[in-house]
C-alpha cells in the first residue's frame, strides 16, 4: 500500500511537468491544427534562462525575501519566454500559415534545432547544474509516504497554473475569443475577434506555460541540459494526445495519467520497461478511442 | 563596376593558384615530401554532450603532451599533431568519427570514453590497420574480440567488480546490495561481474535492474529499491545520472549507502547529487589524479594547471595522457609509425613503462597489469578522500 501511493506521488509529480508542457501542444493545436515541435525547446530554454537568473545574475541573493525571488524568476523567464513564443510563431509560422500542415510542421522542425544549437553556443556543452538549496530541503513522511516540499511546490504550482489556466479559457472574453479561433478563423474574424492577436496570445501562454515547467524541472532534479526538450517534449506531447490534443482538461489529465503510468511500469514491472508501458497505453487508446480519452470527434473542415 | 569586382576575384584566384603550385614544387625537390609530413594523433571522445567534460579532458591532456613534444622537436623530426574527433558519447556517432580518422590517416587513435562507443570505432580501427588505445573503456569484452592494435591504459570491469565485491563483503560486512546499470557496455558489465563476486563471496543481491541514461526522474525505481531494504546500492553507471540518483534516493528517505563505480568519479557528480547527498557517499576507482604517486604525476599535474588553469581531476584525463605517452614511446623505440611495429612494441617490447598512472604492461590481449582501484567516500565539503 505504502508502495502504492509512493508510486502515485512519483508519478503525479512527473506527470504534472508533463501536463504543463502538454497544454502548449493542445492549445497551439486547437487555434492552429499545428504541432509545434519547437515547444520543447521553449521549455528547455525556460529551464536556461531561470537557471541563468538564479545561477549568474543571482537573483535569489540579491532579493532577500526567498519566496518573493523565486516568484520575480519564474515571472521573468515565462516572460522572456513568451516573448520567444511570439518571435517564433511571427518568423517561423505565420508566413506559412495557408501553406498548408507540412511546411509548418517542418519549420517547427527547424526552430527546435536552431534553438538546441542555439542554447548550446551560448550555456556550452556541459550540463548546467542549478545551486543547491534554494528551495529548503524538508520531506514528512505521511503514511510511509516520503513527500518532499520540493514535491509540494510542483504539485501546487503545476495545478493552479493548469486552473487559471482552464478558467481564463472557459469564462472570459478572450477565453471565448480563443476557443472562436479554434472552430474557425475565418467567421471569428467576421464576428470581430482580431484572429492574429488572439494567436499571439496563445503563443505566449503556452511558451509560459511550458517554461515554468522547466524552472521546475531544474529546480527539483537541478541538473540541466540542452538536448533535455526533446524527452519531455515527447512526452508531453503523448500525454497531449492522450488526453484529445486541442483539448486542455484533456492535455492535464493526459499529463497525470501518463505520469502515474511510466511510475507504475517503473515500479512494477521494471525500469527499462518504463517507457514501453507508457506508449503501450498510448497505442491502446488511440486504437479504442482514436480522439484520445476526452477528445470530441470534431467534423473536418473542407 | 560589378564586372570589375568580378574579374578581380577572378584574377585573385588566378594568382592565387599559381602561388599553390610554385610552393609545391621546389618542396619536392629538396626532400621527399613523406618525411616532413606530420604524425596525426587522433583524439576521439565526447567533446560535446553529457560526458563533455571527460572528452575535454581527453583532448587537452593530449594536446598539452603533444605542444611539449613538438616544442622540443616532435617525434622522429616530424611535427604532431592532433585531431579532435567529438562522438558526443553516442555509438552512431562513434562509427562516423572512427570513419573521418582513418580518412584524416591517422597514425593512431586515442578513445573513446564509454565502452558503449569504443566498440564500434574499434571494430573500424581495426580494419583500416590503426593504433587505438581507450584511456577509460573498461568492459571486459572489447580485448576479447581478439584486435591485435587495441590497448587500453585503464584497468577492466571485473578488476574493479571484485575489488568492489570483496570491499563490500570483507571490510564493510554487507550482506544485502541493491545493483543498478544503465545498458551500456561498460555499466552491464560491471555490474554483472559485481553480482557474481558479490553472491561468490556469500552476499545477496537483493535488486538488480537498468536504468534509462539521460533521464532525470527515476524515483519509481527507488521506491522500489526501498523496498527490498539494501544495506548499500551500488550504481555502475556514470555521474549525470548517478548524481540524480543519490539525491533522489536521499529525497525518498534511503539510508543505505550510495556507491558508484568509477564513472561517477567527477567532481560533477557531487554538483549535481548536492552536498548534503553526496556527503558520504562511496565511489571506486582508480586512484585520483592528486593521490598518484608517481613523478611523472607530478609534473604532468603541474604542467596541466599551468595551462589550463585548473587541475585535473578526472583519472581518464591522465589515463588520456598515459596512452600519447605509450604511443610516442612505441614511435621513439621503433623509429616508425608503421602501426604493426607500434602495436608488436606494446605488446612485447613495453616493460614498467614509467606512466602517469603507474607501470605500465601489457597482457597478449591487450589489457593492461595489474589494478590500483580504491575507494573514495565524499565528505562533507564534497571532497573525495581515499578510504582507508
Amino acid at each position: 500500500m505504502e508502495f502504492l501511493l509512493q508510486q502515485v506521488i512519483n508519478g503525479l509529480t512527473i506527470g504534472s511537468v508533463y501536463a504543463l508542457v502538454a497544454l502548449g501542444y493542445t492549445m497551439i493545436y486547437g487555434i492552429l491544427r499545428l504541432i509545434n515541435f519547437a515547444h520543447g525547446e521553449l521549455f528547455m530554454l525556460g529551464s536556461y534562462l531561470a537557471f541563468s537568473f538564479i545561477a549568474s545574475v543571482g537573483l535569489v541573493n540579491v532579493i532577500p525575501n526567498l519566496f518573493l525571488a523565486i516568484v520575480v524568476v519564474f515571472i521573468l523567464s515565462m516572460g522572456l519566454v513568451g516573448f520567444t513564443g511570439v518571435a517564433i510563431e511571427r518568423i517561423a509560422y505565420k508566413p506559412l500559415r495557408h501553406a498548408g500542415r507540412l511546411p509548418a510542421v517542418v519549420s517547427a522542425l527547424g526552430v527546435s534545432i536552431f534553438m538546441q544549437n542555439a542554447v548550446m553556443l551560448t550555456y556550452g556543452t556541459r550540463y548546467k547544474v542549478y545551486p543547491e538549496g534554494i528551495i529548503p530541503t524538508m520531506a514528512w513522511e505521511i503514511l510511509g509516504v516520503e513527500i518532499t516540499l520540493m514535491r509540494l511546490i510542483i504539485l501546487g504550482i503545476a495545478i493552479s497554473l493548469m486552473f487559471t489556466l482552464y478558467f481564463f479559457v472557459q469564462k472570459t472574453m478572450v477565453g471565448t475569443a480563443i476557443r472562436a479561433i479554434a472552430l474557425d478563423h475565418d467567421t471569428s474574424r467576421l464576428m470581430g475577434i482580431n484572429v492574429d492577436s488572439i494567436i499571439r496570445l496563445v503563443f505566449v501562454i503556452g511558451p509560459a506555460l511550458g517554461a515554468s515547467a522547466g524552472i521546475m524541472v531544474g529546480l527539483y532534479y537541478r541538473q540541466i541540459n540542452f538536448t533535455m526538450g526533446w524527452a519531455y517534449g515527447l512526452r508531453a506531447f503523448t500525454a497531449a494526445i492522450l488526453g484529445g490534443i486541442g483539448n486542455i482538461p484533456g492535455a492535464m489529465i493526459g499529463g497525470l495519467l501518463l505520469g502515474v503510468a511510466e511510475a507504475f511500469g517503473a515500479g512494477y514491472v521494471s525500469p527499462q520497461w518504463k517507457d514501453a508501458i507508457a506508449f503501450t497505453i498510448l497505442i491502446l487508446v488511440l486504437i479504442f478511442r482514436p480522439t484520445g480519452l476526452l477528445g470530441e470527434r470534431v467534423a473536418e473542415k473542407v | 563596376m560589378k564586372r570589375f569586382v568580378v574579374w578581380l576575384c577572378v584574377a585573385l584566384l588566378v594568382v592565387a593558384l599559381a602561388g599553390c603550385g610554385q610552393q609545391a614544387a621546389p618542396a619536392e625537390e629538396e626532400e621527399p615530401a613523406e618525411t616532413l609530413e606530420p604524425i596525426k594523433i587522433g583524439v576521439q571522445g565526447p567533446i560535446s554532450g553529457q560526458w563533455a567534460y571527460e572528452g575535454e579532458g581527453f583532448v587537452d591532456a593530449v594536446s598539452l603532451l603533444a605542444e611539449q613534444l613538438n616544442a622540443a622537436g616532435g617525434l622522429l623530426g616530424r611535427e604532431i599533431v592532433v585531431i579532435p574527433g567529438d562522438d558526443k558519447g553516442d555509438p552512431k556517432e562513434s562509427a562516423l568519427v572512427a570513419q573521418k580518422m582513418v580518412a584524416e590517416g591517422v597514425t593512431a587513435v586515442i578513445g573513446s570514453y564509454s565502452s558503449s562507443c569504443t566498440e564500434p570505432a574499434s571494430a573500424i580501427y581495426d580494419e583500416a590497420g590503426i593504433v587505438h588505445i581507450t584511456p577509460s573503456s573498461t568492459a571486459t569484452r572489447l580485448t576479447e574480440k581478439g584486435y591485435p592494435r587495441f590497448f587500453r591504459t585503464c584497468f577492466l570491469d571485473d578488476r574493479q567488480a571484485l575489488f568492489v565485491s570483496e570491499f563490500l563483503r570483507n571490510e564493510l560486512k554487507f550482506s544485502k546490495l541493491a545493483l543498478l546499470h544503465d545498458n551500456t557496455t561498460y555499466a552491464k558489465g560491471l555490474a554483472d561481474w559485481t553480482k557474481l563476486y558479490f553472491e561468490e563471496r556469500g552476499g545477496e543481491v537483493v535488486f538488480f535492474d537498468a536504468i534509462t541514461p539521460g533521464e532525470k526522474d527515476f524515483t519509481p525505481t527507488l521506491t522500489s529499491v526501498k523496498a527490498t531494504n539494501p544495506e548499500a546500492i551500488y550504481f555502475s553507471g556514470y555521474f549525470p545520472e548517478g548524481g540524480l540518483l543519490a539525491k533522489q534516493a536521499k529525497d525518498l528517505g534511503i539510508d543505505a549507502v550510495f556507491m558508484g563505480g568509477d564513472a561517477c568519479n567527477n567532481p560533477e557528480f557531487v554538483q549535481i547529487a548536492g552536498l548534503e547527498a553526496a556527503e558520504g557517499a562511496m565511489i571506486s576507482t582508480a586512484p585520483l589524479p592528486h593521490d598518484l604517486e608517481y613523478p611523472e604525476a607530478a609534473k604532468f599535474i603541474q604542467d596541466f594547471k599551468d595551462k589550463y588553469k585548473e587541475d585535473p581531476t578526472s583519472v581518464y584525463t591522465v589515463m588520456a595522457a598515459d596512452a600519447f605517452r605509450i604511443i610516442a614511446e612505441a614511435i621513439t623505440k621503433t623509429e616508425s609509425i608503421d602501426p604493426e611495429k607500434i602495436a608488436a612494441y606494446l605488446r612485447n617490447d613495453l616493460k614498467d613503462f614509467p606512466g602517469i598512472t603507474g607501470p605500465i604492461n601489457y597482457d597478449e590481449k591487450g589489457d593492461r597489469l595489474g589494478s590500483i582501484h580504491l575507494f573514495y567516500r565524499i565528505d562533507a565539503n564534497g571532497q573525495f578522500v581515499a578510504y582507508e
